[in-house]
């Protein structure tokens, strides 16, 4: 397992960051919810990179961290990480995915995209604009729709889903949540550098130093679990089936183990609506439940391992 | 980024393979990499084991011909920890005549101190490391055993504890202090010392498991020539920081690869308790797996940042972590599988976390990594 960087990927990944850097702020997360078409002008610019949706694995993963790590909104990333394994890679219309079994996930931007792939199983409906309802809003800078299938409908063509297809969006959406980890873990950290009690930095007593050891063990292997899950994708080997579950799961612990760290070591600047760390535990903890529990997917593993 | 290696590599894999088919004593199979030492010592096998490894160039293959190796390169050494891994065999039943003698001396020895290496690496000489002692555990510089230069050699005296294999060594890797006593690890110097040398006390130390590993060491008055001093004096701190430093990008598989053991011999008990159906058992062994194969995944993310970097900070989280999981799977093996035997396990694992420096040690290791400031 080889996880050196090539010089493109690294270059890809200073791209993206650079890009989320400048025309991702906060404050555009937080006008999102009220106003969506705020992320417009990103959405244009992410496009350029629209084809990582048929490319390897491992780059989608790369780009898809760092949007993590800004939480960006809008429609590029269903499109390119959810959608595009359901529909050949075809990418030149937006599109999300709504899952009715053997899980359910609610479509993210569903309301905004132009198709929507319903899967239920192992078959997948493509539908145009569909009906449904806008969910109530816990992640501010992701809107959840709830997808009314209507059966009868001329557009509904029903085929066989890719067997494939949702382990690459599991992966994508865990290498976005470990980019959203990674920020609460770095942010947390510096804080603790900076923040000083008892005339030394807090970052100094034992207590806080142990766990964020802790933290920075859950990250880690959050994130090479993901890496080699999106590998064994790009090499097509058998072990990705375990990999995707191992990524999944791993990336949620990790996410939901330093969102309640780093609020706790933030102390109550942290409980404020002005800070942006809620907008990442809102995040974390909606990414949690996207495309299977923890539960479901130790479940599905056991499956394959025992 | 990408899952396998080169097809150099995977020749190299093929010729190990071919050595191991040949070669590798049925004892050693699936033995697990880092086994626990029997009652009474090294056995036969263990020593002509060793012996073989390094005649043929497999103990440290990164090392020349001459040293027990064959020149590998960083992959190749990786590729050859997988396959040992894979097979459960351990290298040897004591290592630090390879994994810390030979390296220190080979940086650090005289010309005539490094004609001392063959023999530790082949395990014809068997040595312990003298480094612990009752007030020096975690805070290892304060060590206080003493040795006062007199003339043409030095005179020792003090207690060592936690001295592994020193019951059946011939030769001690010592840590003295040399510098005044309040000099922490500026007046600290490594001597070698012949077990044989009057004045030496070697007090087996009966475990908590009930089995005697290591030792107490006692020195009263041991005479120790001058020139057995390894590098200079009180510069013994830097020599501790010697052991196979390019070995330690690969030797987290060693790890990993007891655990996998571990977790495999889990789900056999579980079959064989019929508990294998049980929706906790299931949800615990895959939370299990999804463990081992993680920080597998991490420990080669490692080996990319130390080829990169020449060092990876990843390999300071696998000790914590292996050790601590460690514990966490013998756990699992005590709700399997309710006996005796697996409670054993559960209380052999927990030196684990203590030995090789604590979990908490690693744990200030790993925030100074982080660039937290010193810690209170």
């Amino acid at each position: 397992m080889n996880f050196s960087l090539s010089p493109e990927q690294e270059m890809l990944r200073d791209t993206a960051r650079a890009l989320v850097r400048e025309h991702c702020p906060s404050s555009l997360v937080r006008a999102y919810l009220d106003d969506p078409s705020v992320a417009d002008p990103l959405d244009e610019r992410l496009q350029e990179f629209a084809e990582l949706a048929t490319g390897s694995a491992v780059d989608l993963c790369l780009f898809l961290e760092e949007l993590g790590a800004a939480l960006v909104p809008g429609t590029f990333v269903p499109t390119v990480a959810l959608f595009a394994p359901f529909a050949d890679g075809d990418v030149s219309r937006t599109g999300t995915i709504a899952v009715r079994s053997p899980f359910e996930t609610p479509a993210i931007e569903g309301d905004r995209v132009d198709l929507v792939a319903v899967i239920d199983g192992d078959q997948v409906q493509i539908l145009e604009r569909p009906d449904g309802e806008l969910l109530e809003p816990f992640d501010l800078s992701r809107r959840l729709y709830d997808v009314r299938v209507r059966p009868s409908a001329s557009n509904n063509r029903v085929t066989d889903a890719p067997k494939d297809g949702l382990e690459r969006a599991m992966v994508a959406l865990s290498a976005e949540l470990v980019g959203t980890t990674r920020w609460m873990f770095e942010t947390t950290l510096e804080y603790t550098k900076t923040r000083e009690q008892f005339d030394r930095p807090i970052g100094s007593f034992q207590a806080l130093q142990h766990r964020l050891a802790d933290m920075s063990l859950l990250y880690e292997r959050a994130w090479a679990s993901v890496y080699w899950a999106a590998m064994a994708i790009d090499a097509d080997d058998d072990e990705r089936h375990r990999a995707v579950h191992v990524a999944k799961s791993s990336a949620s612990e990790a996410a939901r183990h330093i969102a309640l760290e780093a609020m706790q070591m933030h102390g109550g600047i942290g409980f404020t609506w002005d800070h942006d760390l809620h907008l990442y535990i809102r995040r974390a903890f909606a990414s949690e439940e996207i495309l299977g529990t923890t539960a479901w997917h130790r479940d599905r593993l056991a499956e394959l391992i025992l | 980024m990408h899952l396998a290696w080169g097809p150099e590599e995977e020749a190299f894999r093929a010729e190990l393979r071919a050595f191991l088919e040949a070669n590798a004593p049925p004892e050693a199979v699936g033995r697990g990499m880092e086994p626990e030492l029997e009652e009474g010592g090294i056995p036969d096998w263990a020593r002509e084991w060793q012996a073989l490894l390094f005649d043929e160039g497999w103990l440290v293959p990164s090392y020349p011909p001459e040293l027990g190796g064959r020149n590998a390169t960083d992959v190749q050494t990786l590729v050859y920890f997988e396959e040992l891994a894979e097979w459960g065999i351990p290298r040897a039943l004591h290592f630090p005549g390879y994994a810390i003698v030979s390296p220190s001396l080979l940086e650090f020895g005289t010309e005539e101190q490094k004609k001392l290496v063959p023999a530790a690496m082949r395990g014809d000489t068997v040595w312990c490391i003298g480094m612990s002692e009752p007030g020096a555990g975690s805070d290892l510089a304060s060590m206080r055993t003493r040795a006062v230069l007199d003339g043409d050699h030095f005179v020792v005296n003090g207690q060592k504890v936690w001295t592994s294999y020193s019951m059946w060594s011939q030769m001690c890797f010592l840590y003295v202090r040399t510098g005044a006593p309040d000099s922490k690890q500026r007046g600290i110097s490594v001597l070698i010392v012949d077990m044989s040398t009057p004045g030496i006390d070697v007090r087996p130390l009966r475990q908590s498991t009930g089995g005697t590993d290591f030792a107490e060491v006692f020195f009263t008055d041991v005479v120790v020539p001058a020139e057995n001093l390894i590098g200079e004096m009180n510069d013994g701190w830097r020599v501790t920081m010697g052991s196979l430093a390019h070995e330690r990008a690969g030797l987290w598989v060693e790890w990993i690869g007891a655990l996998d053991h571990l977790f495999r011999r889990l789900v056999e008990q579980a079959r064989a308790r019929g508990v294998i159906d049980d929706p906790t058992v299931r949800r615990a062994l895959a939370a299990a797996y999804e463990e081992v194969a993680g920080l597998r995944a991490l420990g080669y993310k490692g080996f990319a940042t130390y080829e990169k970097a020449g060092a990876a900070p990843e390999h300071a989280l696998l000790k914590l972590a292996t050790s601590e999981l460690r514990k966490k799977l013998a756990q699992i093996g005590v709700e399997i599988d309710p006996t005796p035997e697996s409670r054993r396990e559960l209380l052999g694992s927990l030196s684990g976390t203590i030995g090789g420096g604590t979990s908490e040690i690693q744990r200030n290791a790993i925030a100074r990594i982080l660039g937290l400031p010193k810690g209170y």
